[in-house]
């Protein structure tokens, strides 16, 4: 087959939203931040991101990646050793912990046992000696706000998962933050309470209007909660934009392979369709078409380099009627209900070298024995480099344990 | 191996003034993936404590390949346990592969070592660590360790395995690899396996039978699919896979074949009754899968305001607030549609088939509305 044969078939393929909104006003921006221990640990390298204001921003990565430090060196609990960082354009690098405006919630929230909601709430307020009749007017738009009402005499020990939630953030809140960091808050719940409690994180988010960083070394979690994430790996930002992006757009494979499920194939750039669309990549398994859309560099450029690309399970279906297909032994289908089917397939190499592969379905399907599995050319995103960091091997590094 | 590998019949336990089991009656086939799924402090453990012989129950009977478990002691119950804190259980002295050797050297039959080097040789590929042979366990990381530790419990050949949620403690992507691994080696083992998770998710995908626990008591047993789709009360309903609930006031008007109005938080509804249609409030509950944004073919619609997007990759989350309820309603559609903008009104349907009156909440008789609406 020649590229002038090749008519991709019409995918449904949403444009790529824009990457942020520009209109909004930078609320956070690191610049070039670099942390590096006493010991000589590089914790992390000169990052740079920013956050538009009321934007919901979760930080994510691997044990080590760096997001704690950041976290870290935000609230100022740890001196930077180089960069900026700045709040409403204000440079805060320097300023101590209790001057940079920064409210912040823990893991497992750790409010004042002895105190009760009403005098957690108030703590902060009366640290900074405010006086006593606007303290209580705070706290009690507070207690309204976050509709604590019924709970002001009650102490930790007496209020579910969900209302401590409610009483740390309004614990924090009350002091008129402007960023709220949460470092890992619903790490340790179990799997029902951590969705109803990410649930209302965002509802209170909706109603706080002020910008929140997360960190969390959980991907799903963070597809559910940001706006924008910010993916972190060894001390460097892989990407950092919006859920869309980051999931349709990865700007590495590691990201690809980190944020979501993904089935990944490896090859040599063959050829690319005359007007540069297109690029076949020629793998063990077949020659495929992919999408030239989100490569960074000119397609033709990259004849002769090896470079993976990766489908999402969802866009692949039982045929051989799109651009790509590829023959698999059906391995083991699983049904779940409430939200369709997971088909696990290998395909094998003329070679004999098993490959998996991962279908789902939003339908209920049920296929066996040996099918052929498809997916047009804009859902094969080309990953034309590995990750951010040097040294990292797709096989050994990404795509194995 | 007769056909029921564990058969319970009336088992009761209390420990001091608290019942924790309260007339537990369940039988596992042999060669089935039976989940065990309730919320922490059900009594899903100590069920499986009886079952190993780690715990005694006061009354009924449990019967383990037709003999009944009393005369045997824990050795002779020859059964597989593998637990969540699995680190503790391993030998911190011993390889990877000696630690794989233990289990075969205990049992009554020793095999040769050639026969054990092959077993641990053929376990450690299946369970993708051969590379962690010659290690001690403490190099591990906590999903190896957990492997190993399921390695030496399926080495011991036992027809029956216990799983006590064994994999709550590893990471998102871990967790999906080894619940997938799970099920195949199941399938490539042919035992028994009997598995208690706190996890929904997990528990829909593993089971061939899915058994619901709810404060000492069993509201369901079922396939994931019975479980999910016809659910016996409105606990089952909530516990089991995402849901929004409406609370009812006043007794439903019967319409036929099922069909019922009630009058919801947010007005009058119809809704297909599951459980009777005696009570003056109920719940009515529809699944966030089962809510449609195109409503012109729809039985039941509602208008609300959108107030949130949430876009997972794979499907798209709205949150919807309804007149009547301070509590959120929810929608999950596949892909990333758009329908408008944060505080639009929005139309939001669905079928009366969809529409699931509960009279009853729950075979126990504490659980209350509020437990149900709020978490």
């Amino acid at each position: 087959m020649t590229m002038s044969d090749i008519e991709p078939t019409e995918a449904d393929v949403s444009p790529p939203e824009p990457a942020l909104d520009e209109s909004q006003s930078v609320a956070l921006e690191v610049d070039e931040l670099t942390k590096i221990y006493p010991d000589g640990t590089v914790a992390v390298e000169e990052i740079s991101f920013s956050i538009s204001e009321g934007d919901f921003c979760v930080l994510i990565g691997p044990s080590g990646c760096g997001k704690s430090t950041t976290l870290h060196s935000l609230v100022g609990k740890i001196p930077v050793t180089e960069g900026t960082i700045r709040l409403g354009g204000e440079d805060i690098t320097d300023e101590p912990t209790y001057e940079r405006d920064i409210g912040l919630v823990f893991q497992d929230f750790q409010l004042f046992p002895h105190l009760t909601v009403e005098e957690n709430i108030g703590y902060g307020l009366e640290r900074l000696q405010v006086d006593a009749d606007d303290r209580t007017a705070r706290v009690e738009d507070m207690i309204e706000m976050m509709r604590l009402e019924e709970l002001v005499d009650r102490h930790p020990e007496e209020l579910s998962a969900g209302q401590k939630q409610r009483v740390a953030l309004a614990r924090s809140m009350v002091l008129k933050p402007k960023l709220l960091l949460l470092d890992e808050p619903l790490g340790d719940m179990d799997y029902k309470l951590q969705k109803h409690m990410e649930r209302e994180l965002l509802r209170l988010h909706r109603q706080l209007d002020t910008t929140f960083v997360y960190v969390t070394h959980d991907q799903t979690q963070a597809m559910r909660l940001a706006d924008q994430i910010v993916v972190m790996n060894d001390g460097k930002i892989e990407q950092s934009d919006s859920v869309e992006r980051v999931y349709n757009d990865p700007a590495t494979a590691f990201v690809s392979a980190f944020v979501g499920d993904s089935n990944i194939f490896t090859g040599e750039l063959t050829d690319v369709s005359d007007d540069g669309s297109y690029a076949h990549i020629e793998t063990p398994l077949g020659t495929f078409l992919a999408t030239t859309a989100n490569l960074r560099s000119e397609p033709t450029s990259l004849v002769g380099e090896r470079i993976p690309f990766s489908v999402r399970p969802q866009y692949l279906e039982v045929t051989d009627e799109l651009d790509n297909s590829v023959s698999c032994q059906v391995e083991d289908v699983i049904h779940q209900p409430g939200s369709g089917t997971q088909v696990i397939l290998e395909a094998t190499t003329p070679e004999g070298a098993a490959h998996e592969i991962q279908l789902k379905s939003f339908d209920r399907i049920d296929p066996t024995g040996t099918v052929d599995v498809g997916w047009s050319a804009d859902h094969a995103t080309l990953l034309e480099q590995t990750s951010i960091v040097d040294g990292i091997d797709l096989e050994t590094d990404i795509l194995g344990e | 191996m007769t056909a029921t590998a564990i058969a319970i019949e009336s088992v009761t336990k209390s420990f001091r003034s608290e019942t924790v089991l309260r007339d537990i009656q369940l039988e596992v086939e042999s060669g089935e993936f039976c989940v065990v799924l309730g919320p922490s402090g059900c009594g899903k453990s100590t069920l499986l404590k009886c079952i190993a012989g780690l715990i005694e129950s006061d009354d009924g009977t449990i019967a383990l390949d037709g003999r009944d478990a009393a005369d045997l002691s824990v050795q002779d119950r020859n059964l597989g346990y593998v637990f969540q804190e699995f680190e503790e259980t391993l030998f911190p002295h011993k390889t990877v592969a000696e630690n794989i050797a233990f289990g075969l050297e205990q049992r009554d039959d020793p095999p040769t070592q050639s026969e054990i080097d092959e077993t641990i040789d053929e376990m450690l590929t299946l369970l993708a660590i051969e590379e962690t042979r010659d290690d001690l366990p403490g190099a591990l990381s906590g999903g190896q360790q957990q492997r190993v530790e399921l390695a030496r419990q399926l080495c011991r050949n036992c027809e029956v395995m216990l799983f006590d949620d064994p994999l709550a403690d590893l990471d998102y992507k871990l967790q999906k690899r080894m619940e997938l691994e799970m099920r195949s080696l199941h399938a490539d083992l042919g035992s028994t396996f009997l598995y208690i998770t706190h996890n929904q998710d997990q528990a829909l995908k593993l089971a061939d039978k899915l058994v619901v626990m709810n404060r000492g008591m069993i509201e369901q047993i079922g396939t994931p699919e019975t479980v999910y789709h016809n659910p016996k009360n409105a606990f089952v309903c909530r516990f089991v896979g995402d849901s929004n609930a409406l609370v009812t006031n006043g007794k439903p008007t019967e319409v036929g074949d099922g069909v019922v109005d009630v009058q919801t938080e947010v007005g009058p509804m119809r809704a297909t009754a599951q459980n009777g249609t005696e009570s003056e409030t109920g719940m009515l509950i529809v699944r966030p899968e089962a809510v449609s944004l195109e409503t012109d073919d729809c039985d039941v619609t509602v208008t609300g305001v959108l107030e949130g997007r949430t876009y997972t990759g794979e499907t798209t989350e709205f949150a919807v607030s309804l007149d009547g309820t301070d509590r959120e309603f929810y929608v999950v559609v596949p892909d990333n549609p758009e329908i408008g903008a944060i505080g639009d009104p929005i139309d939001l349907g669905w079928n009366v088939d969809d529409a699931l009156y509960f009279d009853e909440l729950s075979v126990t008789d504490t659980v209350t509305i509020t437990d149900l609406i709020e978490e």
